[in-house]
């Protein structure tokens, strides 16, 4: 979540690959645009990662490892 | 200008390469240094990029290759060379007297029968190109090429009459031999380094490089006589000379010595060791003897790292480690021990078609790989609009033996890993390394993903390696010198057995 809208549906559509409209918005996102702050969600355990100066932290603690 | 390509009926010397005719366009042929065991890497990027053949020394660490002199341009942004020179003539068999001083008069006698003048061309031509470019620091060149001609014939016979007498008159000052690398010097083991290009030489008796300075002088005029004639300057130059063998009669500092005499009493220029404007160098492995004049000054193989850390990788070497993977384009790449980042920038700069992903555990690395990256986003900085294109790398800070990245996911893992010597300690590689190898391996894809891994501790990687036998075979290995320390490069395939699910936190 960027925070803005993306203009990306949740899941890609069945012909994305055609879809020329959704792949250059694809790229964008994926190539384009850099995190500086923030932080990465993992979609199943809900655990944050920070993200810093455009880099994120994805060190476990000693209990997770 | 065609009497200097007659070459001497010495026996033993090859013919002299055939000058351009009138009109024929200039070809030169430009020697490479690379890092060694990557000779073929390189010679399939000369391949490639320039439509040469080339032919790989005995020599390790050169190839050569023929080239015309406008393609030049294209020398100058190889990937997989650190240092250029174009050759004024090689022997392939030459045969040193086994007295000393008779082999010394040889090389002198040398001198004024080599083809210079094609070659000083190339030079004053490779000039031109590096003032078009942005000035870097560190600039050795002073004085501008001579517009005088260069060429043998015009200037011996007046140089001649003037110098015979005052050299002989005039006593040689004491030669001042300066080792180039002075912690490198007291090693036995002969690996020294110029300009940081790491070089190595045979375990039998050999030598370290010597700049010799063919110092002319006090009293004599002879050199300064020209200065004061019309508006040509004369040039300043040295002579570099390296040796390998066991069965010379003389040192590379004695050969350099007099060569230089000879190169300075034949064209009037003036010695220089540090502001000089012609390198001269001069070759000799066993019976191989190249003349030639440098092309580079100062080693290209640092241009994408601007923030050291203490064991960068030269990008030379990490061209040469991905080139060796075969990237495809859309391969997503990985290096999960990234230090400064010099695998990954060079992967993005060169294979812009893959993704590459870096990460690394310590935070001084992850800030100075991300540090390295933003000069390289710079650099490539679109004028018109405020913000640098993009560039397809990405930097994590992340735990190898935790990488949190989709088991088969990756196609190519490329890294240096850790040396026991220089960071770390052996008996944590122990433990390291099948860890590393296992986690590598969940990453990649089975079947077609591959590794390439650098490492100097090849006793621990290859009990390591026995332990995942299911996972990687070994496919090739490159033998390889890093920091004088003599490493191996890994190129391993991951077999098709798929890994098991990540059983812990991922």
């Amino acid at each position: 979540k960027l925070g803005r809208p993306s203009e990306l549906p949740p899941e890609p559509g069945p012909d994305y690959e055609g879809d020329e409209e959704f792949l250059r918005r694809l790229h964008h996102v994926l190539l384009e645009v850099e995190v500086l702050e923030g932080a990465l969600q993992c979609p199943d355990s809900g655990r944050r990662f920070p993200i810093s100066r455009g880099v994120p932290n994805m060190l476990l603690t000693e209990d997770e490892a | 200008s065609m009497a200097e390509a007659e070459a001497a009926g010495d026996a033993g010397l090859s013919p002299a390469p055939a000058p351009a005719r009138e009109g024929a366009e200039l070809a030169a042929v430009i020697g490479a240094t690379v890092p060694t065991g990557f000779e073929q890497t390189a010679a399939d990027e000369v391949q490639e990029k320039l439509g040469s053949a080339s032919r790989i020394s005995k020599d390790r660490g050169k190839i050569y290759f023929e080239v015309p002199a406008r393609s030049l341009p294209q020398v100058h942004r190889l990937r997989s060379v650190d240092n250029l020179f174009v050759v004024v003539q090689e022997f392939k068999d030459y045969q040193f007297k086994e007295n000393k001083e008779d082999a010394l008069k040889d090389l002198e006698d040398l001198v004024k029968v080599l083809p210079w003048a094609d070659p000083l061309q190339v030079w004053e031509l490779n000039n031109s190109l590096k003032k078009k470019k942005t000035k870097r620091k560190k600039h050795n060149l002073q004085s501008p090429a001579s517009r005088e001609k260069l060429s043998d014939g015009g200037e011996e016979g007046g140089a001649d009459q003037n110098n015979t007498n005052d050299q002989e008159d005039c006593a040689q000052t004491p030669v001042a031999v300066e080792p180039t690398d002075s912690q490198d010097a007291e090693k036995p083991q002969g690996v020294t380094s110029r300009n940081g290009v790491e070089e190595e030489e045979d375990k039998e008796q050999s030598d370290e490089k010597a700049d010799v300075q063919a110092s002319s002088e006090s009293g004599t005029k002879a050199g300064d006589g020209q200065t004061g004639e019309g508006e040509a300057k004369v040039l300043r130059f040295r002579v570099t000379c390296n040796r390998a063998g066991d069965k010379h009669s003389f040192t590379s500092n004695e050969a350099a010595r007099d060569f230089g005499g000879a190169v300075q009493e034949h064209f009037q220029w003036k010695a220089d060791m540090t502001n000089f404007d012609v390198e001269v160098l001069l070759n000799i492995h066993n019976n191989e003897v190249v003349v030639g004049i440098a092309l580079t000054e100062e080693s290209l193989h640092r241009r994408n790292i601007t923030h050291f850390g203490p064991t960068t990788l030269r990008s030379t070497l990490a061209y040469g480690m991905l080139r060796l993977c075969d990237p495809q384009p859309t391969d997503i790449i990985v290096d999960p021990m990234c230090g400064t980042g010099a695998i990954p920038i060079e992967g993005a700069a060169e294979w812009p078609y893959c993704f590459h992903i870096a990460g690394d555990n310590s935070p001084q690395a992850v800030k100075r790989a991300a540090n390295n990256i933003c000069s390289l986003l710079r650099k490539n900085e679109n004028k018109d609009s405020s913000t640098a294109l993009g560039v397809p790398l990405d930097i994590v800070q992340w735990d190898i033996c935790n990488l949190p990245l989709r088991t088969g996911s990756v196609d190519i893992v490329v890294t240096d890993m850790p040396f026991g010597k220089r960071i770390g300690s052996k008996k944590k590689n122990w433990d390291l390394y099948p860890a590393c190898l296992m986690e590598m391996g969940r990453i990649c894809t089975p079947g077609t993903g591959r590794a390439v891994l650098l490492t100097q501790d090849k006793k621990c990687f290859a009990k390591a390696l026995s332990r995942v036998g299911h996972i990687w075979r070994r496919a090739q290995t490159v033998w390889v010198n890093v920091g004088g320390l003599h490493a191996a490069v890994y190129l391993l395939r991951r077999t098709w057995e798929r890994a098991e699910e990540r059983r812990s936190f991922w």
